[in-house]
């Protein structure tokens, strides 16, 4: 048995599975018998009538209800308290002082979190309080942790935090949320956002989103504040060198008196440019463009400075480090040639097409053999400028291409030493086949024969140094992996797109590779001086610089007719625009390069670099020895305040693993440029590559650290919760949602349809209608 | 079998002899660097209206120009098996010609597409004849989505090698060039004043055609587009390069003067 004391919860249940329109259309057939009846009773006195019309309404009724197997049922429950989460900002801004008597925003929201205990004990059975800290992400914490909780955190993503709490308690009952915060957010809502502005629509429905009130506590006002900050660097991820660079500096200052203030860009400790700026107590946000041209080739240190002012909040946010990597400007490549081809001309437009090339094309249209019928101004013709090309502007190239070129006619022999020098002090030159190249272009003994990596045969027949047989070039094992030939990463199916070119027609013949020449790819048939294979695609380091030799002139085939096999020009752009890379020694390309993953890193924060060392056929260099010198330049002195410079800081020695590698393990603690040259010895020569790393704290939290009270009002506003600066707070203006779910812990169903007494009520019913009628006369 | 078709045959079976006197290698080598032109064949029309004229064009480029050339002209059907030998086709013609077959089209297009060249020559004598009618058809079938624009005076073609105002052929009936345009280059070019006409010459060295209006002047200038057109083939914007412009502008403003 059950007693009604022990269920506080009572509710009517209608256990029938009926829906909605058989419940409609049994009232229905129940009004239409009413009425059916109503007009057969229509001769019958009317308070007969209605007494049988009652009484059959009532059966009717009474067998509905029966239908539908009403119900009682009965709970014993109890609440289930939903959640409060508090959640903490711990960023480092939250450790900045708020007043005279050294109190921090954090000590403001310590204090709070006290006053929410009584908050927290009043909850009852309604609310749990869950507490959170973030900075850079959310993270669960005690009410006793807050006693000692130093904010450390470098960013202080509030939207993100407010998205962990709303994934947290996905599927739970969220109550409300408390924020304490002094309003920084590096998150999105804080930047989309700004200043005075509106909340946007995006960010209004996320908070909306969140379905619980948010409560927010600001620790801290403007007011008193301080502080002279550059909150913002922008520039671009690296420049090119000798092209100016911007670099749009934002400054804040609050609670400064006008004055003017120097914004001074230094590069490695010295200054670049200063400009002036005039604060106005008014006015807090300020900006200044420095323009200048990156002179060299690598990374460079820049500090953007103001000076400290007395009173400030704090310091750290009144200077900026940033690497700006600087780089190879557009590659500036000479193609000069003998005479029009087609070989010349699929060469020439897959440079034009490559937007990192500054094409210079000389070719020689008309020769002294071709007779001179038209006077010169009809021409389009143009004097072949070789004193400018060789001499005063070879410099300013990258790369010299002789394709199909002879140079005596030119008078040229006195500019090849020009050539030579040029490649030995770091340029780059590729001869390409032809009836005018090699030995056919009379090269043989002159400094270009020196600087090729082939060997030029003695003869002149033109039957000795030239073949015209069609040919497929075989690669070499350093061919399978160096990156001019290395169309695919896979060695086999490399020889097999190699496999599936159109053949080559014809090639120049050489004696043979020359010295520390590597060859790439041989003629099958034709043998060199030594009985080896004939070199087709050799190169060579001459120098500081690089050479090429192509002996044919037909591999425009490969970007052409190959299509015309149903293949691609990829593999004709990809050799070529390789073999530019490679000569002008793209970094990516050298034989031993040092990376850093990172430009900047924090004290003590792990260096992720690596030393990889290739053989010049770039397979890996395993067990390859070298030596990593590490200079460190402090901190101060880059930003000006010493005169110190770059001290040596370590040595260390090395040895590559199996894949050509090693990797550099350090923490560096003290602040301020690290710079490493390794060294490797190898059969291509000492091998040398350098970076640097600069090593500085991350203060990007104290670039903007005035408190942002107005967002954390609106967020408040947004969700229906309350804002309140602290200290002054109390924590009954804190409303939660009640708790949605509640835990029964005991239930009784009691029907009420099945039960003999209703239909004895219905029989008695129907029994009293049927002696009516009968003794008001109506069968 | 008339006195001058006796003498063609005879002429040209001196050619071939010739030909075959050189060593195979001396063939073979040309094929490696020699540029030639191949001739577009194809149904239904007369793909040679001009014969002989090609290789006259070829050996006036070989006399003039640096350009080493194979006056053995190919004759290729818009096949890729066969066009894709030579970056250069030919089509000339002088009357209607039947619809090319899908597959020649769509060779054709993915030619013009890798670099090839097409020089579409009339030999109607008129602006808008029976062959441009065809030809242009066939363009609008290769390239649907492109238009046949006109070259302005001052497109490179015109300054590859000679300078020219007008690009003059046996006729004079277009006032300039047509084309239609493949990245930085101009992919077919569509000549209506019949430029192999001007150049054609029987077995004994005589015009084939005179030229209208006429002059020597117009025969020399249809020569040096031909040139022109060959070196634009093979050098593309060449002449648009920064370092030629103050030349060809000074030599330009001279002739106005």
């Amino acid at each position: 048995m059950f007693a009604f004391g022990d269920y506080d919860t009572t509710d009517l249940l209608w256990l029938g599975d009926w829906s909605t329109s058989w419940i409609a259309l049994l009232v229905l057939i129940g009004l239409a018998v009413l009425a059916y009846s109503a007009f057969d009773l229509r001769n019958v006195a009317r308070y007969r009538r209605w007494t049988l019309i009652g009484l059959r309404g009532l059966v009717y009724g009474l067998a509905v209800v029966l239908l539908l197997e009403p119900a009682i049922d009965m709970r014993d429950t109890s609440k289930i308290p939903n959640h409060v989460a508090v959640v903490v900002d711990q960023s480092m801004t939250m450790d900045l002082k708020v007043d005279g008597d050294g109190t921090t925003r954090m000590d403001r929201a310590r204090q709070a979190i006290t006053q929410l205990r009584s908050l927290q004990e009043d909850a009852g059975e309604d609310h749990h309080f869950d507490f959170f800290t973030y900075g850079e992400e959310l993270a669960p914490a005690s009410p006793a942790s807050f006693a000692e909780l130093e904010p450390r955190a470098t960013a202080a993503d509030l939207t993100g935090a407010l998205e962990q709490v709303q994934e947290h308690y996905e599927g739970k009952d969220l109550g409300g949320v408390i924020l304490i915060s002094d309003g920084i957010d590096t998150g999105s809502i804080g930047l989309r956002k700004a200043r005075g502005e509106e909340m946007d629509e995006f960010s209004r429905q996320f908070l909306e989103s969140l379905n619980a009130p948010v409560h927010t506590l600001a620790a801290a006002g403007e007011e008193g504040l301080r502080d002279l900050a550059i909150s913002r660097v922008l520039h671009d991820d690296f420049a090119f060198v000798h092209n100016s660079i911007t670099v749009d500096v934002e400054l804040q200052a609050i609670g400064m008196e006008a004055t003017s203030v120097p914004v001074t860009l230094r590069r490695d400790g010295r200054v670049l440019q200063t400009r002036n700026i005039h604060v106005h107590p008014d006015e807090t946000s300020y900006e200044v463009t420095f323009e200048f041209v990156p002179e060299q080739i690598g990374k460079e240190v820049y500090t953007v400075q103001v000076p400290k002012y007395e009173g400030e909040a704090l310091y750290e946010n009144n200077e900026h480090h940033f690497v700006l990597p600087v780089i190879r400007d557009r590659i500036r490549v000479l193609q000069v040639v003998g005479r029009p081809s087609w070989d010349q001309r699929f060469l020439r437009r897959l440079l034009k097409r490559n937007p990192n090339v500054e094409l210079i094309s000389f070719f020689i249209l008309r020769t002294d053999q071709n007779p001179q019928i038209v006077p010169q101004s009809e021409m389009s013709l143009i004097p072949f400028p070789t004193d400018k090309l060789f001499d005063t502007e070879l410099g300013s190239f990258d790369l010299v291409v002789f394709q199909n070129f002879n140079f005596r006619p030119y008078r040229m022999g006195h500019y090849l030493r020009n050539i030579d020098d040029f490649v030995r002090e770091g340029g780059a030159f590729a001869m390409v086949g032809g009836d005018l190249s090699f030995a056919s272009g009379e090269y043989a003994r002159t400094p270009i024969e020196d600087l090729l990596p082939v060997q030029l045969p003695s003869s002149r027949a033109r039957s000795e140094i030239m073949d015209s047989e069609d040919f497929r070039p075989q690669l070499t094992d350093a061919g399978d992996r160096h990156p001019i030939t290395q169309l695919a990463f896979d060695p086999q199916r490399n020889r097999e797109i190699w496999e599936e070119l159109p053949p080559l027609r014809g090639t120049n013949v050489v004696a043979g590779a020359a010295e520390e020449a590597t060859v790439l790819a041989e003629h099958p048939t034709i043998r060199g001086n030594r009985g080896e294979p004939m070199p087709v695609i050799a190169v060579a380091e001459r120098g500081e610089g690089r050479v090429m030799a192509v002996t044919s002139d037909s591999t425009w085939r490969w970007g052409f007719e190959h299509v015309g096999e149903g293949g691609t020009p990829r593999e004709y752009q990809n050799f070529w625009n390789s073999a530019i890379r490679w000569l002008i020694q793209d970094p990516e390309l050298k034989l031993v390069r040092l990376d850093t993953k990172y430009d900047i890193i924090a004290p003590d924060a792990p260096l992720d670099a690596t030393v990889s060392v290739y053989t010049p056929d770039y397979s890996p260099a395993v067990g390859a020895e070298g030596e990593l010198r590490i200079e460190h330049t402090p901190l101060d002195a880059v930003a000006g305040g010493t005169e110190r410079g770059a001290a040596h800081y370590d040595t260390v020695e090395f040895s590559t693993d199996h894949s050509g590698q090693w990797d550099l393990d350090r923490r560096f603690s003290e602040p301020g440029i690290y710079e490493f040259e390794v060294e490797v010895e190898s059969r291509a020569g000492t091998l040398t590559d350098d970076n640097l790393v600069l090593v500085a704290p991350d203060v990007s939290q104290y670039r903007d650290i005035v408190p942002r009270n107005r967002l954390l009002e609106i967020i408040a506003e947004v969700t229906d919760g309350h804002h309140a600066l602290l200290p002054d707070f109390d924590a009954d203006d804190l409303q939660f949602k009640p708790p949605r779910h509640v835990e029964i812990h005991n239930r009784q169903i009691v029907q009420l349809w099945d039960n003999i007494f209703l239909f004895l009520v219905i029989l008695t019913l129907l029994g009293v209608e049927w002696s009516l009628r009968r003794r008001w006369g109506r069968l | 079998m008339n006195r001058r078709r006796f003498l063609q045959i005879l002429a040209a079976a001196g050619a071939a002899s010739a030909a075959s006197a050189l060593p195979s290698g001396a063939f073979a080598f040309d094929r490696q660097h020699r540029i030639t032109i191949a001739r577009l064949d194809y149904p239904g029309g007369n793909s040679d209206p001009r014969p002989g004229a090609l290789r006259r064009l070829l050996q006036e480029v070989d006399k003039r120009t640096s350009i080493e050339v194979n006056t053995n002209i190919a004759t290729v059907s818009g096949r890729r098996d066969e066009i894709f030998e030579y970056p250069f086709l030919f089509m000339a013609g002088d009357g209607r010609f039947e619809p090319f077959d899908d597959d020649v089209i769509r060779d054709l297009r993915t030619y013009l597409l890798a670099g090839g060249f097409l020089f579409i020559d009339s030999a109607d004598g008129v602006r808008e004849g029976p062959f441009l009618e065809s030809a242009e058809r066939e363009l609008a079938r290769i390239f649907p989505d492109r238009d046949l624009v006109t070259l302005p005076r001052d497109h490179t073609v015109h300054e590859t090698f000679y300078l020219i105002d007008r690009p003059l052929g046996r006729v004079d009936v277009a006032g300039n060039l047509r084309g239609i345009a493949e990245d930085d280059r101009m992919a077919v070019l569509v000549n209506s004043n019949d430029l192999l006409g001007a150049l054609a010459r029987d077995t004994f060295g005589n015009w084939e055609f005179d030229v209208i209006p006429g002059g020597d002047r117009q025969r020399e200038m249809a020569f040096r587009l031909a040139i022109n057109v060959v070196m634009y083939a093979l050098t593309v914007n060449y002449k648009a390069d920064q370092v030629h412009i103050p030349f060809i502008l000074e030599r330009r403003r001279w002739r106005v003067d």
